[in-house]
């Protein structure tokens, strides 16, 4: 199909241009190994007094550390610099190249920019995926790995729309570009199980902003703890999101030729 | 008197700046609310599935200490280092040396006016924190008022450390890795991931030799209620010795900094 | 002898720099071996300043006038030579010194990014421990020089190009400094304001007897305020003296410009013609055969009017740069 190509495009230019500036990967994968250290060290003082945490076993929470850093990583790799581009392109006024090409200007802007080395992020995670699914072995089938498949996609979907959401705010209101950084404050508070929050909380980590479908909810489903009730939730949440934030596109889409008329 | 007058420049030069960006500021103060209200969450989990405590501190016990940690690390917080890396790169480093005054001044008007804006929407965040998660907070007077002084040193120690190390930006520009890294460990053992008592003996050996317990730790247990008498005068000793370090640290760094900068030039 | 303002003999900076070609290879052996290149920034630059004085600072990129402005500023430490300013040496970096000179640069800026530029004069009027009536008087003196009105209540953000010069131009002069360095303060500004701030810096020496050490590369900035110019290039000083004396000294042909009642087929007999409008041609002819050429277009042709004229500014200099640094 002619935007999966477009999308490789993109990518391969994303790759070229990021292999220029190699002294960025010895910095990311520092920053990287950094963070996984501290999330570790976290880790492992809480564990040194119990070995369970709201229910959840040490390897349980290994996964959720994990699938903090592929999502993490899938966002800061094309996600974030993508939506920053974009609120960017909307000040300057320089969107207007993205809007005359002939193909679908969301998709244009969603893809077209990468920061490559935030992959390091997403392999430190699959690692320590790897490690987890490695002790939770004995209890895991191919329903729960499916679920989880499903579940990370309706995440993704998720998270993408949020921010999509948010970014087309710009249209309107120039200064929305800090907005971003609530989530990026709040999604550390995925690093742990939604279960141990206070209800007010959990309800703000899942409808306010969707730190806990990005995370909690994808090993939720690995780990079998999931209802297909709730799976279902989320990915029928995924594809309502999807849809309000292609109608609010438009809507911005609109707005935004109308006032440089 | 020309400092004095400086300070108040100073003063109104930052509270101007940020009023411009109230909204950003706003924003960004909630990474700093975030990860202490995580902590708590975390800790106050692992107390409850404990029989209640773990060590001294109950559930309500690290309510208090994780929202009162919030205050103190905010308090003593800089980011100064970011700002030095900010001037080489900019250019502006040249007017900062061609003052007549040297620059540390101005810095810490600057830190302070900013904390002074930002406390009027954190105290109420701290309080509600507490109220929220039920927090056992009833510190004996004495504590309070000696409270005072312990975090006026934390302050003041905490912003030469950070001021030092800024000046590494005149030796070279990847800062980034040498500033991660401290701020990690000030993360780790200043007792914002745990109260220290509580980190397991390797690290609370290591975190009882590094002043970064003396930025945070210190000042929050004291008004805690958690010290004695003489294990707060201890502190202050402590304080006043790492405080006098950092004085001669700050001098020597600076003039070799500025050696450095005008040898190879900006 | 009457006290200098400035005084350097024999200034030098020398940078090394590591060189290192693209490519795999080359960044593997430069781990084992570091090939070391001298750059000459500045070579053994000599002159005075009289105080008042105005000198324009000529030179290419690259040829050191930001150096040697930096190491008179206390920025840079020479590696050789001596530099005072106002008696003081100024890498040494003194309190009593900083209090008066100031340093202005075309491209950087000091003032506060978000705020008016009224804020950042008042931080300005504490850092130099100005008091309040005399940085009053000198606040009015320099609004209505520099024609600020209201673009001091402004944001500084929200200025154009050329506001944004003239509020930092006022900002380096409120502690009135006795020495003026002023690092290409045109740079990037339109016609109309670049001969606004020329203007400004003449009526400022005028007025106060600053001393102003201006570079630039731009030729209009230099002729309109300096009688005195020096010329750096690669680092060297080629040239310290009057401006008509540079052209003289450098220039080695003159133009010719002659006004024809009638059209003439070939005028490039008489020399190279470098421009023909409206029956006009300009002629550029060596400086020795000026004379016979113009006896002869005058005898020959159906000449109106004939000038004769130095080349313009711009092309000396060019010539003066061309040449071979070593």
């Amino acid at each position: 199909m002619r935007y999966l190509r477009l999308a490789a495009v993109y990518l391969r230019l994303g790759v070229f241009n990021e292999l220029e500036y190699r002294g960025n990967l010895v910095v990311q994968v520092f920053q990287s190994l950094l963070g996984l250290g501290t999330a570790l060290g976290g880790l492992a003082v809480v564990f040194s007094y119990t070995d369970n945490l709201g229910g959840w076993a040490p390897a349980e929470l290994l996964g959720l550390l994990g699938v903090y850093f592929v999502v993490g990583g899938v966002i800061n790799l094309v996600i974030q610099p993508s939506m920053q581009r974009l609120m960017e392109d909307v000040r300057e006024g320089t969107l207007d190249f993205s809007l005359i090409k002939p193909a679908d200007a969301q998709f244009l802007v969603s893809v077209r920019q990468f920061q490559l080395w935030r992959g390091v992020d997403l392999l430190i995670g699959l690692g320590l995926l790897g490690i987890a699914l490695r002790d939770l072995g004995a209890t895991l089938g191919p329903a729960s790995a499916l679920a989880f498949l499903v579940a990370l996609a309706a995440g993704g979907v998720i998270v993408y729309s949020f921010w999509m959401m948010l970014s087309t705010l710009t249209f309107w209101v120039v200064r929305a570009e800090n907005i971003l950084v609530i989530f990026q404050s709040l999604y550390q508070a995925g690093r742990w199980p939604l279960s141990i929050y206070p209800s007010w909380l959990r309800y703000g980590l899942t409808f306010v902003v969707p730190v806990a479908f990005a995370t909690s909810v994808p090993m939720e489903a690995l780990s079998g703890r999931l209802s297909p009730a709730a799976l279902a939730g989320a990915v029928v949440l995924a594809a309502l999101l999807l849809w309000l934030c292609r109608r609010f596109w438009l809507r911005g889409l609109k707005h935004y030729s109308g006032a440089s008329a | 008197m020309g400092l004095l007058g400086l300070y108040q420049a100073q003063f109104r030069t930052t509270a101007a700046t940020h009023l411009q960006y109230r909204v950003e500021s706003l924003i960004w103060l909630f990474g700093g609310i975030v990860e202490p209200t995580v902590y708590l969450v975390v800790w106050s989990t692992v107390a409850e599935s404990s029989g209640g405590r773990l060590g001294t501190y109950t559930s309500g016990g690290f309510a208090a200490y994780f929202a009162v940690m919030m205050l103190v690390e905010h308090l003593t917080f800089s980011w100064i280092m970011h700002e030095y890396e900010y001037r080489v790169r900019m250019g502006r480093l040249s007017f900062v040396l061609l003052r007549p005054v040297h620059p540390i001044h101005a810095d810490i008007v600057d830190n302070l006016t900013y904390k002074l804006m930002s406390l009027i929407f954190l105290l109420p965040v701290a309080a509600f924190l507490m109220w929220a998660f039920h927090a056992e907070f009833a510190p004996p007077l004495w504590a309070v008022l000696a409270f005072v002084p312990a975090l006026a040193l934390a302050f003041l120690l905490r912003f030469l450390m950070e001021w030092t190390l800024a000046m590494a930006a005149f030796w070279t520009t990847r800062v980034s890795a040498l500033n991660q890294t401290y701020y990690v460990a000030v993360l780790f053992f200043s007792g914002q991931i745990a109260p220290l008592s509580l980190l397991p003996g390797p690290l609370a050996d290591i975190a009882s030799v590094l002043p970064f317990r003396w930025f945070v730790s210190f000042p929050v247990e004291l008004v805690l209620g958690r010290l004695t008498p003489a294990e707060t005068a201890a502190g202050y000793l402590a304080q006043a010795a790492w405080l006098a370090a950092a004085l001669v640290l700050v001098r020597r760094v600076w003039r070799a900094g500025v050696k450095r900068y005008t040898a190879v030039g900006g | 002898m009457a006290e200098l303002d400035i005084e350097i003999r024999e200034l030098t900076k020398t940078y090394l720099v590591h060189r290192r070609e693209a490519g795999l290879k080359a960044a593997v052996t430069s781990l084992f071996r570091r090939r070391q290149e001298e750059v000459h920034a500045v070579e053994r630059v000599t002159f005075s300043v009289s105080p008042g004085e105005v000198v324009g600072f000529l030179g290419p990129n690259g040829a050191g006038k930001t150096t040697t402005l930096k190491m008179l500023s206390g920025l840079l430490h020479p590696t050789a030579g001596e530099a005072r300013v106002l008696g003081h040496v100024p890498f040494r970096r003194e309190r009593d010194l900083l209090q008066r000179i100031t340093l202005v640069m075309g491209q950087r800026q000091q003032l506060v990014w978000d705020i008016p530029a009224i804020d950042s004069y008042d931080l300005n009027r504490a850092v130099y421990r100005i008091p309040t009536d005399q940085y009053r008087r000198t606040l009015a003196e320099i609004s209505d020089l520099l024609e600020l009105g209201g673009l001091l209540n402004k944001p500084v953000r929200n200025l154009s190009l050329g506001e944004r010069m003239k509020v930092e131009i006022g900002a380096a002069l409120l502690h009135r400094p006795q020495v003026l360095f002023l690092d290409e303060p045109t740079i990037g500004l339109d016609v109309t304001m670049q001969r606004r701030i020329r203007s400004f810096i003449a009526e400022y020496n005028r007025r106060h007897g600053a001393t102003v050490l201006l570079t630039s590369h731009n030729m209009a900035d230099v002729a309109a305020l300096s009688r005195r110019v020096i010329v750096i290039h690669r680092g060297r000083l080629l040239f310290d003296g009057a401006l008509d004396h540079l052209v003289a000294r450098f220039s080695s042909h003159k133009t010719i410009v002659v006004q024809l009642r009638e059209a003439v087929a070939d005028p490039s007999r008489y020399g190279e013609v470098t421009a023909v409008e409206d029956g006009r041609v300009h002629l550029r002819v060596p400086k020795s055969e000026t004379a016979r050429v113009t006896a002869q277009l005058l005898a020959e042709l159906p000449v109106e009017d004939l000038t004769v004229e130095d080349p313009p500014l711009e092309d000396v200099i060019e010539r003066v740069f061309a040449q071979p640094g070593d």
